[in-house]
């Protein structure tokens, strides 16, 4: 025993080290839930990149920005455009003008009351070519903005625009101070009128908001707000077991069903859609029979079990709102073998061909998953699709130029199907290379919906847009999948947005009991 | 005069690798497809103008030739600016300031917890083989290498959490000397997930090196002589095999700086190994830059430093 007593040394204070992490375990629970009721965290796989409520294209950026900029109009929880710094608004000049009402008594963080000059600065900040916005074409039509007195401001369009107001409901066309905008402080200072203003930022890590005091809808009652970087689903969930989070933002199903009942999940459709898109112009893929074919050899229901476990729904090209698809497509809404090998047929390739898909399961973790269960479903009717896996930055430049036959991605959706797909499908649309295909009717489908007032006759005008994008095949639209709130039982008040953009909106109203 | 000649010497060699490095991750980051725009905008670049494209490669500074991208770099870096994040447009300094000392913590605890693990259970294993005692010291060196860290690390976070309702990495980082109760918490479950591959490695090593030293004559003299138990093990037998184990123990330390980044992730915290992926995925060369360097002049530097730890413990290595 003596020989060995140096040695005994070393592992007794291994030994103590280990046990002093483990039995701490009694202390730290009740440390790490006593110091987290003060502020209410949120855990997300994703970290704040920017600032600048203009440039961002990130989801969280859109989020976190949002509690603390507000914009003209927005989207509700049923996807239709409701006020917010403007109280209303009307169109004139057979569409070609809008003019808006703003709410008054409105402040910035700054303490400056809110007036029309902001908002005529905040429009001309986002249509200028400098900051590069990336929703400016949103709002492409707008030749004028001017203010016509304190609290009115005039949009002139070059052509009967009513899907402007839904370009103004992004985070992008948030409304700043003129004086912030001319100091150029923007990108480093935000300066908004929304329930919280900004606090801290440490990138990669942390994004800090405390409680507007002088917001107009009344001081929150969260007086801190943090959305902390956790690099793994797994981890928020572990971090919300542990209290030290207040709510995980999720969207893988198998981490959602690991939690304990205890912790209420809310769930919500994302304003999103999957979709495999095809390179319509040359190939075997530019023959309609031939994507048909396709069409009709998928089976969704099996994509959206092996790819999110069924947690979703099948969708069409609009997948939510008042314009959604339905039936999902207008040949082929359920998996039709028959017909598909009938397609083929027609296609001259009576036993099938073959194409390559490309996937990113850095942007869409879920889109491998989607492709293998397609390529089997594919088989059936004697389609071989190549998958090839990309990484991100490989996917965004291959997609961009359209160098892909076919590729499956997760794209943003609106209610509008003009702001959806004018920017794919539109004349001298922005997207029109990776978008694949073109015609004319599409352009005059999307331009007749745009224009068209009255709620009827886009519904009709939307109906046709739908019908030519399935019987054409332009695309094979698959599913939407959910987006999960893992909420601790001491959460009140909090609602989950189904608009990506601002789905912690409800933190205005949310509190800790 | 001839050990300061060595050190210059190795230290001239240090820069030259350094340099080597800083030249082979200056061009694989401009290989890899897309660049700042496109990791900033993603698909959404496609919805920008020319003019607004250009805007953006102006503001990120991705429009200038390879070359002068690099003497500009190398320039700033040499009178001590690291640049500014071009996702963040922080200084890359700060960012490095705030991520270096959380990772060095984790690197020295999960280091002094892997050396006493790996001398500790090596020497008792060498002095006991083919016994009970060899046969822990084994198996414990099997496990730990065996046992990747992100699943031994995962299998942690879940157990705490679900069972304890503990996962004090998850609150936000304190440092030590801000709360050194807390702060030890936050680093001894990543340092021990670390600590024991390091110490399976360097638990192998002593084993075999004091293994082999026991069975020499000076050893077997040393015992006849009456050396007393204790100081034949650490004075005869370990200082002997301590060559073998510095070198193991500095190459550890090396490939720790590297095995931080998936501990990080897993336990959060905000140390360089997160800095480095969440830059690379940003396309963010100045920090992607700055990090990998300061990973290889931590491997390099480590590695001199065992060499010349060599010339303290034993004389024959000494310049003549």
């Amino acid at each position: 025993m003596k020989r060995i007593i140096g040695l005994r040394g070393v592992a007794s204070a291994l030994l103590a080290v280990s046990s002093v992490g483990l039995f701490s375990t009694t202390v730290l629970g009740a440390s790490s839930s006593s110091a987290a009721s003060s502020t209410f965290v949120i855990g997300t796989v994703n970290s704040v990149q920017k600032i600048d409520p203009d440039v961002v294209t990130n989801f969280l950026d859109f989020e976190a920005l949002g509690l603390i900029y507000q914009t003209l109009v927005q989207e509700n929880a049923n996807l239709q455009i409701v006020p917010d710094l403007a109280t209303s608004w009307a169109f004139s000049n057979g569409n070609r003008t809008l003019t808006l009402q703003l709410r008054q008594n409105v402040k910035f963080d700054d303490g400056n009351t809110m007036t029309s000059a902001d908002v005529v600065a905040s429009l001309n900040r986002a249509e200028a070519t400098a900051t590069a916005d990336p929703s400016a074409s949103f709002i492409g039509s707008v030749t004028n903005i001017a203010a016509s007195g304190p609290n009115t401001v005039v949009l002139t369009m070059s052509h009967a625009d009513v899907s402007v107001l839904e370009g103004l409901a992004t985070v992008n066309m948030a409304i700043m101070p003129a004086s912030a905008i001319s100091a150029g402080t923007i990108a480093t200072a935000p300066d908004g009128t929304g329930p919280f203003q900004y606090s801290a930022w440490v990138p990669s890590t942390s994004f800090t908001l405390t409680a507007n005091p002088n917001y107009w809808g009344g001081k929150p009652a969260l007086s801190t707000v943090e959305l902390e970087t956790i690099p793994s689903e797994q981890s928020i969930s572990s971090a919300l077991q542990a209290g030290t989070i207040q709510m995980g933002l999720l969207s893988e199903p198998t981490v959602v069903s690991t939690l304990p009942k205890t912790d209420p999940v809310q769930k919500v459709m994302d304003l999103s859609y999957r979709a495999l898109q095809l390179q319509d112009k040359k190939g075997i893929l530019s023959n309609v029979d031939a994507r048909l074919a396709i069409a009709c050899a998928t089976n969704r229901k099996q994509i959206l079990q092996d790819a999110v476990f069924g947690q979703g729904k099948i969708v069409g090209p609009v997948p939510l709102g008042p314009y959604a698809t339905s039936p999902v497509s207008a040949i082929c809404p359920t998996q039709n073998l028959k017909l598909a090998k009938a397609y083929l047929k027609k296609a001259g390739k009576p036993k099938g061909f073959s194409f390559t898909a490309i996937t990113s399961t850095d942007l869409d973790s879920t889109s491998a998953d989607q492709a293998v269960a397609m390529q089997s479903e594919l088989a059936k009717v004697g389609i071989t699709m190549h998958i090839s896996n990309l990484a991100s930055n490989a996917y965004i430049q291959d997609w961009l130029k359209g160098k892909f036959q076919a590729a499956f991605a997760e794209n943003g959706a609106d209610p509008d199907p003009y702001v959806m797909y004018g920017r794919y499908f539109g004349a001298g649309a922005d997207l029109g290379v990776p978008a694949g295909y073109s015609s004319k009717t599409l352009q005059t489908e999307l331009l007749a919906g745009d224009e068209n007032s009255t709620a009827a006759g886009q519904k009709a005008d939307w109906q046709k847009l739908n019908n030519t994008l399935t019987s054409n095949a332009v695309w094979i639209w698959l599913f939407d999948s959910y987006d999960f709130a893992a909420l601790s039982p001491t959460v009140k008040g909090f609602t989950l947005s189904p608009v990506n953009t601002t789905q912690l909106s409800s933190l205005a109203n949310t509190s800790i009991s | 005069m001839t050990f300061f000649l060595a050190v210059v010497r190795r230290t001239l060699s240090t820069l030259v690798t350094l340099f080597g490095v800083s030249i082979i991750i200056f061009v694989v980051l401009r290989l890899l497809p897309g660049n700042a725009v496109t990791a900033a905008m993603g698909v959404s670049e496609g919805l920008l103008t020319k003019g607004q494209v250009a805007a953006l490669d102006r503001y990120y500074g991705v429009g200038q030739p390879v070359i002068q991208q690099y003497w500009s770099w190398l320039h700033s870096l040499l009178q001590g600016n690291l640049g500014i994040s071009l996702a963040s447009r922080e200084p890359v300094s700060t960012l490095i300031g705030t991520a270096l000392p959380v990772t060095l913590e984790l690197a020295l605890f999960a280091m002094v917890i892997g050396i006493g693990i790996g001398v500790g259970f090596g020497v008792w294993s060498a002095l006991h083989p083919g016994r009970w005692q060899d046969d822990i010291g084994q198996g414990i060196s099997v496990i730990g290498l065996a046992i990747p860290t992100f699943i031994l690390g995962t299998v942690l976070v879940v157990f705490l959490s679900t069972k304890f309702h503990y996962f004090p990495s998850s609150l936000p980082f304190v440092g030590f000397f801000t709360n050194p109760w807390l702060n030890f918490q936050q680093i001894i479950f990543p340092a021990l997930v670390l600590s024991l591959g390091i110490g399976a490695a360097i638990l192998r090593t002593t084993r075999a090196a004091v293994l082999e030293v026991y069975n020499l004559n000076f050893a077997r003299t040393a015992l006849g002589k009456g050396v007393s138990r204790r100081a034949f093990i650490w004075r005869h037998l370990f200082l002997n095999a301590l060559t073998a184990v510095t070198t193991m123990s500095g190459i550890q330390l090396g490939y720790l700086l590297g095995g931080t980044v998936i501990i990080e992730q897993i336990f959060i915290l905000p140390g360089m190994g997160r800095l480095l992926i969440t830059s690379i995925a940003n396309r963010d060369f100045p920090v992607v830059q700055s990090v990998v360097l300061i990973f290889a002049a931590g491997f390099v530097i480590v590695n001199m430093l065992v060499d010349l730890f060599y010339t303290v413990i034993d004389p024959r290595t000494r310049p003549r």
